[in-house]
């Protein structure tokens, strides 16, 4: 899905370029016009021409593609409603907030409500430790 | 660096642990030992984040608990470098060093002493207040507990995590309906806890099948009740459906009498026929949360391996019964 997403905005970014190149040649050419015809005849200067309508088109259909890339690249947004959110962490775990590279995602905290069970602030330390070594044993 | 270090790991499988902890002398030497506070060298020296100072506490676990003594007493010298020892969450983690450290009993009465003596000059120290309760409850001593735990609540009642302590204390207990009580100061404070709601559920569902009381009518219907909000408040929840089960064959095998529940129709028990849907809806979604997660469907293989198993254990239980 990425390169899809990198592919159109890399394209409506040549078109924009290639839309504003355009409209620096015409009015490049506009002010040389002018010029000789200014050294031809005094009284016609100064027939200012508007930007071709195509190249204005341009712009607007390039500006569009751009936009229409980033939005494609964005990261999958997550769940607005609350039980969609908490059924995503419980049935996905860690999986459902990984990103491309595989890590998981900075603001991840899973069950926020883990807290109230597992208490980090009542930790049994001495507990734990006898249960660990336990476990070490019967490995 | 693994994100799991950055969430408190007292939960996690023995597996996890020692993976974590026997990373802990890389993190360690990785990872800048002290940030200076001169602003010359903050231009070439790695930017401070709150993330190392969370990382080096939730190693300092990991490691105590498996037993890396040497690990753990550089993070806590690191965390003390950082924020000096009078921070009222490193003098509770210099507690908790010396609890794992100490050999005997009576050292850790010592420990408990010099809790006594910082909660005398300061009373409202909650790191420290919630360690001398949890270092009283590990000595055994636990209606000491009860009694300092409640203590602790007096000057700072907007705890969750110590009411759901307290809850926890009644339970071992066995008293129910104070251990129902604290639960539902719980909910108070954290209305959308999905977790909690199962909890209280359960608890119910064990005061209720435990005294044959004339509560016990009213505590099944709103255990009934908890375990719906736990499955509203998260979909396809393992624990709450497994809970909805298990309380709806109850009610269905036993039919309480209806006449008592006039008097308060608040909690009246709903119907039979609503009873049956409910009781079909979590069969449904248990056999299909086992079906997904046991198939290695993407995307459902969160759960727990041992709740799965539990799970597929009480349908089995349930289709063999309605066969017969």
């Amino acid at each position: 899905m990425t390169w899809i997403s990198k592919a159109t905005t890399t394209f409506g970014l040549l078109l924009l370029a290639h839309a504003c190149y355009s409209a620096h040649e015409h009015s490049a050419l506009q002010a040389h016009r002018a010029a000789s015809l200014a050294s031809l005849t005094a009284s016609q200067a100064g027939v200012a021409t508007s930007l071709p309508i195509d190249i204005a088109i341009e712009t607007v259909v390039a500006t569009f593609i751009v936009v229409l890339g980033l939005v494609l690249g964005t990261a999958q947004l997550r769940p607005i409603r609350w039980r969609v959110w908490a059924g995503q962490i419980e049935r996905e775990g860690e999986e459902a907030f990984k990103d491309a590279d595989g890590e998981i995602a900075r603001d991840y905290i899973g069950n926020p409500f883990k807290l109230l069970e597992s208490r980090p602030g009542f930790v049994d330390i001495r507990k734990q430790r006898q249960e660990f070594a336990d476990w070490v044993k019967s490995q | 660096m693994s994100s799991s270090l950055l969430h408190p790991p007292s939960h996690l499988p023995p597996t996890t642990a020692l993976q974590l902890s026997q990373q802990a002398p890389k993190i360690i030497k990785e990872a800048p030992g002290a940030i200076s506070t001169s602003a010359l060298q903050s231009l070439f020296a790695a930017s401070e984040t709150p993330e190392l100072w969370t990382v080096y506490e939730n190693l300092l676990l990991s490691c105590l608990r498996t037993g890396d003594d040497e690990s753990a007493h550089q993070c806590l010298g690191r965390l003390i470098n950082r924020f000096g020892d009078d921070n009222e969450r490193i003098m509770a983690l210099i507690g908790l060093l010396k609890e794992a450290d100490a050999p005997d009993n009576a050292t850790l009465e010592v420990v408990l002493k010099e809790y006594e003596t910082i909660l005398n000059k300061d009373p409202t120290n909650t790191p420290i207040a919630k360690r001398r309760v949890a270092l009283l409850r590990s000595l055994g001593r636990v209606s000491d507990a009860v009694v300092a735990l409640i203590a602790l609540l007096d000057f700072s009642p907007t705890d969750g995590e110590a009411w759901a302590e307290l809850s926890d204390m009644y339970f071992s207990q066995g008293l129910y309906s104070q251990a129902i009580f604290a639960l539902e100061e719980v909910l108070v404070l954290q209305p959308n806890a999905w977790n909690i709601h199962a909890r209280l559920g359960e608890l119910l569902l064990m005061a209720a099948k435990g005294s044959p009381s004339p509560d016990a009518s009213r505590q099944l219907s709103e255990a009934l009740k908890r375990f719906s909000r736990s499955v509203e408040l998260c979909d396809d929840y393992l624990r709450g459906y497994y809970g909805l089960k298990l309380i709806t064959t109850h009610l269905l095998s036993s039919p309480q009498s209806k006449s008592k529940q006039s008097d308060n129709d608040n909690l009246a028990l709903p119907d039979t026929t609503t009873l049956r849907q409910l009781d079909e809806l979590a069969t449904a979604k248990l056999g299909e949360i086992t079906r997904r997660f046991s198939a290695g469907e993407k995307g459902w293989q969160g759960y727990d391996e041992t709740e799965i198993t539990a799970a597929k254990t009480l349908i089995e239980k349930d289709s063999s019964v309605t066969i017969r």
